[in-house]
């Protein structure tokens, strides 16, 4: 192993997350030398430890942690679990490869000497360790090593460097530029010459995005069209992130009329819970909504057919998104929620669809850009 | 008499075949009536009432002797044994002998076995042993309120009669009274038509069998069997029947007899002649219970006038005082100011609607309950012996309830819980095996398994066959020392309690109960209990699982069965509440001590965890920083013993500290190391 670490060359940010990882081994041999028990402190991922900050206008992490030791019956599993997934990534870090999250289940996958039992029965127990390892160590999944599913596109004009590779997003056809899981510097490369769009338009689904594609709308305003299939995966985050701020393109978002379009504005603009650690990263507190709302319905004057009756648990959900802190000042989203509380129904983006099938690319948001009409 | 009657009939019939012709010819002659012909009448009443007649209970029984227990010839061989048993351990006890019987069951046939049961009873006087085994419905049990095994006077000689009706051979009865007077053996057979017994041996007068060594030559003469003793009776009946093992079986029968009657001694050589005896666990009879007169809550309105028209004439308060249980002058005067009846109306004069009143009085006015002391239950101290003798197990507990009442007639509940801890087959040696497969008879391993471990069963026996992956019809004898290691491995491994149930045993006044488990307040009440807050898994409306056996033994001057065969005790709320408090005291002490042996469990499963990560925990961070993986595992085990040593010490699982106490389960319990316990497995007689 030692031999063949010197033929790759590490990149300084991969010699970072490897003396991370070393400390944690190292504590682990101190404890040991001196007979106490070993131990990991693990930030906690839990709603009462994110809070909001005003001042960043993203989501943070708390300071509180949960330990996590290796001679506690209920948690000497999970603490053998942690140890391992390190290992895990410790070894693709140092024969520079990455997997998928599948793929280190599958490589820290065994039955453990002795015992009927396995380190990992199921995959789902592979990824909160892999997430707790990512806070411990507050090295982000990519420095792990570690990829998801690809998923969302991008097109529009811009060029980019994947990998060593030019891609130009203006000439993707109908498919797009499938945005990777790792979007980090070291895969992709922006550079400001070679970007001339002069803002994103982020659309919540693949369907939609298909038709402002179609449309060549992206061509005609001279943007960026990028969707996130439903919640967007942190590769599209990400890269949302760094052309906002690496390239200073705003972001305007088109979603659906309900309290899941909201959330995923919330997720883009503040961040997630459960990876508010990555906020820093990933949070665009400029984004704007544009669409669509709830007035929408009188304003584009669309027929009875396109409504939605809300179900009891988006009117919960609704509920609870008007309180979350980052919405609960605002009075303009208080009014939008109150509006869809009260209509009762929610509207899909193919609901403009029903009045003419290009109304969406050719009048719909033309004239919201137009009026700098959208929500903050 | 006969002759004449029926020659009247017959002329009776002629007339009314010549009316109905009559009639037949003028209907054809006239045409159809409006359409309508006039149904005949099939009989008429005259004709109907030459067939009707009486009916001998023993004609009923014969023909329904499946409400005696006679369904099928298992259960058959069964009932016959148990009301033999039965009456032979009333007679003892009710005479003051330590009971010893002898049940032999001998194959004469297909399908064919001759059962003798013998005891050390009193004996029976000459002239009334054929009619105790000869007529249904004899007996001195039906009239009295006393706690007593029999109740109707129907079993014994229902079974003769089974006998005669399937073999057609004869009852015999040898019967002692004394060591100096002679026997007296008897050949009988029931006359079904009459109820009356009819004697075949000595012209109908049975034989003498003078006392001495003379008499014993007669014995040998005659072909008796007869186990040398003073006194007692031995009856043997041939039948057709059937002998089969397991649940409901002879064997379960006297076994379970054995745990309700430490005070007996029970010889028992099956149709196999394996012999197996139960040796008493105790000299003491139980006391001998009281006979009480009935209580007037338990008295329906027609026994009520019965009594009044019956018994002697006196006042009605007299009448009342004499006659029942709890009732004294004072009661007797509040009942009949109640009823609106004087006192002192004589008994003859009541009429109807006056002991409708007197019933509705009794019904409405608060009597005492009736006096506990005429029940007598095993005792906690015996059927905790009993059942440590019978059942393997490793922890044993009873609880007796105070004595309640049910419709006038008092009863007592005693429950008794084993814990069986592993199976004989888990812990037996190397050599012991070894010993046992050269002592064994059986031809296959099955069967050597199923006969020499008990409680195994077949299907524990054929698990461990198929895991050890030896022939099924192997024989013992011949198996290679490599074959017996991989038989012991097998029966390590196999783990015999899984999947099993809790084994419910009801005993009603020392009978063990067999037969109709669903329809018994015994088992309904298991069924009912709460058995998860005790530590046993149990699913909705089923018994509860693991190796747990309970007991449950009611004890009443009258156990109110469900019918004549005596198979389940009847739902009454009463009895159902007083066994529901048994069996939850029983269990709250199962719970206490399952959770005290769980809690030492966790702490040895404790290190054991630990042990298995810590490797894991050593290779991955040497993998991360280099570390020598062997010292750095060794470090973390000193590291875990240390750690699992103070817990164990000093905390437990709530991070409590433990003051290491005795685990205080109060009384009437017993917990053993089950390793010792030998009862479980059957060695075959060598020194006898």
């Amino acid at each position: 192993m030692a031999k063949k670490k010197t033929k790759i060359k590490l990149s300084p940010r991969d010699k970072k997350t490897l003396s991370r990882l070393e400390g944690l081994a190292d504590r682990v041999v101190n404890a040991a030398n001196s007979r106490r028990d070993p131990y990991v402190d693990i930030p906690s991922r839990t709603l009462s430890n994110v809070h909001y900050s005003p001042r960043k206008r993203i989501l943070e992490m708390g300071k509180r942690t949960n330990r996590r030791q290796l001679f506690d019956l209920s948690q000497a599993k999970a603490y053998m679990r942690t140890m391992l997934v390190s290992s895990g990534c410790k070894r693709l870090i140092d024969q520079d490869k990455t997997t998928s999250l599948r793929g280190l289940y599958y490589m820290l996958k065994h039955t453990i000497e002795g015992a009927k039992e396995n380190t990992f029965e199921e995959q789902g127990e592979c990824d909160t360790i892999i997430e707790d390892v990512e806070v411990l160590l507050n090295s982000i999944r990519e420095e792990l090593h570690l990829y998801a599913e690809n998923r969302g596109a991008m097109v529009g004009n811009i060029t980019l460097m994947d990998q060593g590779d030019e891609i130009n997003c203006a000439r993707m056809g109908s498919g797009g530029y499938a945005i990777p899981s790792i979007v980090e510097p070291e895969v992709i490369k922006l550079s400001k010459n070679r970007c001339d769009a002069k803002f994103i338009l982020h659309v919540e689904k693949g369907t939609v995005w298909q038709r402002f594609n179609e449309d060549k709308f992206w061509q005609k305003h001279n943007c960026i069209l990028t969707h996130g299939a439903g919640q967007p995966p942190r590769g599209v985050r990400r890269i949302l992130h760094r052309l906002h701020n690496e390239l200073s393109l705003p972001v305007y978002c088109v979603l659906d009329n309900d309290p899941w379009g909201y959330y995923i504005y919330s997720v883009l603009k503040q961040g997630s819970i459960n990876l508010a650690f990555e906020s820093q990263r990933m949070a665009i507190p400029d984004a704007k909504y544009l669409g669509l709302r709830s007035i929408d319905f009188q304003r584009c004057n669309l027929s009875n057919g396109v409504k939605i009756t809300l179900s009891d648990n988006d009117r919960k959900r609704a509920r609870q998104i008007a309180k979350y802190p980052w919405f609960e000042k605002k009075r303009d989203w208080q009014t939008e929620i109150k509006k869809m509380l009260r209509n009762d129904f929610k509207l899909e983006v193919e609901a403009l669809i029903s009045k003419d099938i290009s109304y969406v690319t050719e009048e719909y948001v033309p004239e919201r850009l137009k009026k700098r009409d959208w929500l903050d | 008499m006969a002759t004449i009657k029926r020659k009247k009939k017959i002329v009776r019939k002629k007339v009314s075949q010549t009316d109905k012709l009559a009639e037949n010819s003028a209907v054809s002659a006239t045409g159809s009536n409006n359409g309508k012909v006039r149904r005949k009448r099939r009989a008429s009443a005259q004709s109907m009432a030459a067939s009707q007649r009486d009916i001998s209970v023993s004609e009923f029984f014969a023909k329904n002797r499946h409400l005696l227990g006679f369904d099928n010839p298992r259960k058959a061989l069964l009932t016959t044994i148990k009301e033999a048993v039965d009456n032979s351990l009333d007679a003892c006890e009710e005479a003051g002998i330590l009971p010893e019987i002898w049940v032999h069951i001998e194959p004469t046939g297909t399908n064919r076995f001759k059962i003798g049961v013998q005891d050390n009873g009193p004996g029976i006087l000459k002239k009334q042993i054929p009619l105790i085994f000869g007529k249904l419905l004899y007996g001195s049990k039906f009239h009295r309120l006393r706690q007593s095994r029999g109740q109707q006077g129907i079993g014994i000689s229902a079974a003769g009669m089974y006998g005669v009706q399937t073999t057609g051979k004869p009852v015999k009865i040898i019967s002692k009274v004394s060591i100096r007077k002679p026997a007296h053996y008897y050949e009988i057979q029931i006359d079904t038509k009459i109820n009356k017994p009819k004697i075949l041996n000595g012209r109908g007068d049975g034989v003498d069998i003078p006392p001495g060594d003379k008499g014993l030559k007669a014995i040998a003469k005659h072909g008796i069997e007869w186990e040398q003793q003073p006194h007692g009776t031995r009856v043997t009946i041939e039948l057709e029947a059937k002998f089969i093992r397991g649940r409901g079986s002879v064997d379960e029968y006297l076994e379970q007899t054995a745990i309700a009657n430490p005070h007996v001694t029970l010889h028992y050589l099956d149709p196999d002649d394996n012999g197996r005896d139960y040796q008493r666990s105790t000299d003491l009879l139980p006391p001998e219970p009281k006979e009480i007169l009935p209580h007037p809550y338990g008295v329906e309105l027609g026994r009520l006038a019965t009594l009044l028209t019956e018994g002697e004439s006196t006042t009605l308060s007299q009448f009342l005082i004499s006659s029942f249980s709890r009732i004294t002058p004072g009661v007797a005067r509040r009942l009949c100011r109640t009823a609106e009846l004087s006192s002192r109306t004589n008994t003859r004069r009541v009429n109807r609607e006056q002991v409708d009143a007197l019933y509705q009085a009794i019904q409405t006015t608060k009597i005492s309950a009736p006096s506990t002391d005429c029940i007598c239950p095993i005792g906690e101290e015996l059927l905790l012996g009993g059942l440590h003798q019978v059942v393997p197990g490793e922890f044993y507990t009873v609880a007796t309830r105070p004595p309640s009442v049910y419709r006038g007639n008092p009863f007592q509940i005693e429950v008794a819980l084993a814990y069986g801890g592993q199976a004989a087959t888990q812990n037996i040696t190397h050599d012991l095996l070894l010993e046992l497969v050269e002592e064994t008879d059986a031809r296959t391993i099955r069967q050597f398994l199923i006969n020499t471990f008990n409680g195994l069963g077949a299907d524990g026996a054929d698990r461990i066959v198929k895991s050890s992956n030896l022939g099924t019809r192997m024989s013992p004898g011949k198996l290679k020392p490599k074959e017996i290691n991989k038989l012991l491995e097998a029966m390590k491994n196999v783990n015999i309690s899984e999947g099993q149930t809790m084994n419910v045993m009801r005993f009603a006044n020392r009978v063990p109960l067999q037969f109709q488990h669903a329809g018994c307040a015994i088992t309904q009440t298991i069924l009912g209990t709460n058995w998860r807050s005790y530590g046993l898994s149990q699913s909705r409306g089923s018994l509860p699982k693991g190796p747990v056996s309970v007991m449950v033994h009611i004890a009443s001057v009258w156990v109110p069965f469900t019918s004549e065969s005596k198979e389940a005790v009847a739902n009454y709320p009463e009895i159902q509440k007083e066994i529901r408090l048994g069996l939850q005291a029983v269990g709250r002490k199962l719970g206490m001590y399952l959770r005290r042996r769980l809690k030492v469990k966790q702490q040895s499963d404790r290190r054991e965890i630990f042990l298995r990560y810590l490797k894991e925990v050593a290779n991955a961070v040497s993998e991360v920083n280099g570390v020598d993986q062997t010292k750095l595992y060794e470090q973390l085990v000193k590291v875990a013993k240390k750690r699992t040593a103070e817990a164990d010490m000093r905390l437990d699982d709530r991070g409590r500290p433990i003051k290491d106490k005795e685990l205080d389960l109060g009384e009437n319990v017993l917990i053993v190391d089950p390793t010792e316990h030998q009862a479980n497995i059957q060695r075959v007689k060598s020194e006898a």
